[in-house]
């Protein structure tokens, strides 16, 4: 184990010993890179705070933060925190998913509304996220509808852009290809279209996704009264740093779940494999 | 008999950086009989490949007619199959499914797909590389396996646009070979686009020059089957010829 988070800081210079271990349990040594630095980060926290005396206000030091996040868990807090904020990502989410892919294909199959749209994109694009937490509430009031709004957003611009983006740039040889070989509308557009833009699908859920995480926990702190964002935003009004400080670790791991659970695995098993990783 | 008919054919389009309407191809006339070899060569911007989409029926005819058993070409479709320079494999779709491609859009069950794409691969020396996908194979592999796809859809015409441009001198010999090897055991008309003139000589019945979107001039290519490069390389015949048609398209 010290050998192989120790590679982790030199990769460059790994000894045989590791190259041998990565190729034996890559998973392994894989997770160990992954975790090292965390655990690195977790012992020079403690370690500042003691050498410093830190006033917990502040900081708190390592224990009073696990202490917290063990009492938000046993009370259940935690979990309904939780809860509200995957409801709200996952309604959100699947929602503009629904909306933009059918919307991006449909945009980008035809040239001239591709290049009237895509400006127009581009700048939602950018603008999705938290930019929408103040006009949010003007429509939906607190709660739900206005936070699940912001990650509508979040999502539903940058998959629709990508969306529309990876159709036009799949190759024409491909396209007559399956024409020549017989393929009409619909199989055209299940194994030519929808295959062909799917890096750029993924690239644009996953940039969605980030943006929408972000999106929530601001959200969350501004218009309602559970959630993650909520959580951290009640704390500091009782001065209870270490549970805003628990709170951060679990939206992190959260998003870092998600992100290697769910996300990354899609990527591997479509793109990658199919070498198109290039144009994601 | 006749398979293929091109009947005065033109195709006019706007070139928006000329600001002018340019002529790809102006008044071709053609006609290719069933199990024919026929290479088409020129220099580039002769209009060889537009006359290949426009039978292809990726493009429309500006003016003319292209009858294929005298039913007019409209939009693509399985009884032309198309070999592209560029390969066109589906990236997302293995080996087998990329063969088996063809006969899935006519409807046939998965098995009798498969088996037809395998039948396919073997006849290339594939079989290996079917549950491959098109990014793990080499050049010359990849056209292989374009060809066949082509073929597994039992065409009628098999238009071939600059097949062999891409892959390197050593792999497009042993490829030619093997193209007329393959056409010998299943005769489909072929119809070979190149701007290689000992391309055009070695694979073909007949070679048809090209020249500003004009067809200049059609030679018969009376030479043996079946062509091997070690045999023709120094045979005087296809020498003389390849002389012909290069004096022919540098003229043009």
């Amino acid at each position: 184990m010290g050998n192989e988070s120790q590679q982790s800081c030199r990769p460059a210079a790994a000894p045989a010993a590791a190259v041998a271990a990565q190729a034996r349990f890559p998973r392994i040594v894989a997770a160990a890179q992954f975790v090292a630095p965390l655990l690195f980060l977790l012992l020079l926290w403690e370690l500042v705070v003691r050498a410093f005396g830190v006033s917990p206000r502040i900081f708190p030091d390592v224990e009073a933060v696990a202490r917290a996040g063990w009492e938000t868990i046993q009370d259940g807090t935690l979990v309904r925190h939780i809860g509200a904020s995957l409801g709200r990502v996952a309604v959100g989410t699947v929602l503009a998913i629904a909306i933009s892919i059918p919307l991006g294909v449909a945009m980008g199959l035809s040239p001239v509304v591709s290049s009237f749209l895509t400006p127009l994109f581009r700048f939602f694009s950018v603008l999705a996220g938290i930019a929408w937490i103040p006009i949010a509430t003007l429509w939906f009031g607190y709660g739900f509808g206005a936070i699940t709004f912001v990650i509508f957003n979040a999502v539903f611009f940058v998959v629709a852009y990508n969306t529309l983006l990876g159709v036009a740039r799949i190759p024409m040889p491909l396209r007559q290809a399956a024409a020549a070989l017989g393929a009409g509308g619909w199989s055209m557009l299940t194994q030519v279209i929808l295959p062909g833009a799917l890096p750029n699908i993924v690239t644009g859920v996953r940039t969605g996704l980030g943006f929408a995480w972000r999106g929530l926990i601001a959200a969350e702190m501004i218009a309602t009264n559970v959630g993650l964002g909520y959580m951290l935003f009640l704390a500091r009004d009782f001065y209870r740093t270490e549970v805003i400080v628990f709170g951060m670790i679990v939206i992190g791991i959260l998003w870092l779940l998600i992100d290697r659970l769910l996300l990354a695995p899609l990527e591997r098993a479509t793109i990658e494999r199919w070498g198109l990783v290039d144009r994601a | 008999m006749k398979s293929l008919t091109l009947r005065n054919v033109s195709k006019t389009y706007f070139d928006p950086y000329a600001g002018a309407h340019v002529t790809a191809v102006s008044d071709a006339s053609l006609a290719v009989g069933q199990g024919e070899f026929v290479s088409i060569v020129g220099p580039s911007g002769c209009g060889k490949t537009t006359i290949l989409n426009m039978i292809a029926g990726f493009i429309p005819v500006s003016s003319g007619e292209i009858l294929l058993n005298d039913q007019p070409v409209k939009g693509p479709g399985p009884e032309r199959g198309v070999v592209f320079q560029s390969f066109a494999l589906f990236p997302w779709k293995t080996v087998l499914e990329n063969v088996g491609f063809g006969p899935k859009m006519r409807g046939l069950p998965k098995a009798e797909c498969d088996k037809i794409a395998r039948e396919y691969l073997a006849l290339a020396g594939l079989a290996d590389a079917a549950e491959r996908y098109p990014n793990e194979l080499s050049g010359g592999m990849q056209q292989r396996v374009g060809v066949v796809r082509a073929l597994a859809n039992n065409p009628e015409v098999l238009l071939m646009d600059e097949p062999f441009a891409s892959v390197d001198a050593q792999t497009r010999m042993t490829l030619q070979e093997e193209l007329t090897r393959i056409w010998q055991e299943r005769r489909p008309t072929i119809i070979f686009i190149t701007h290689d003139v000992s391309e055009a000589v070695f694979l073909a019945d007949r070679v048809i020059v090209l020249s500003k979107g004009r067809v200049l001039k059609e030679l018969a290519v009376p030479l043996p089957r079946p062509r091997v490069w070690d045999r023709l390389i120094e045979d005087s015949a296809f020498k003389a010829l390849s002389g012909q048609v290069l004096q022919l398209v540098r003229s043009a």
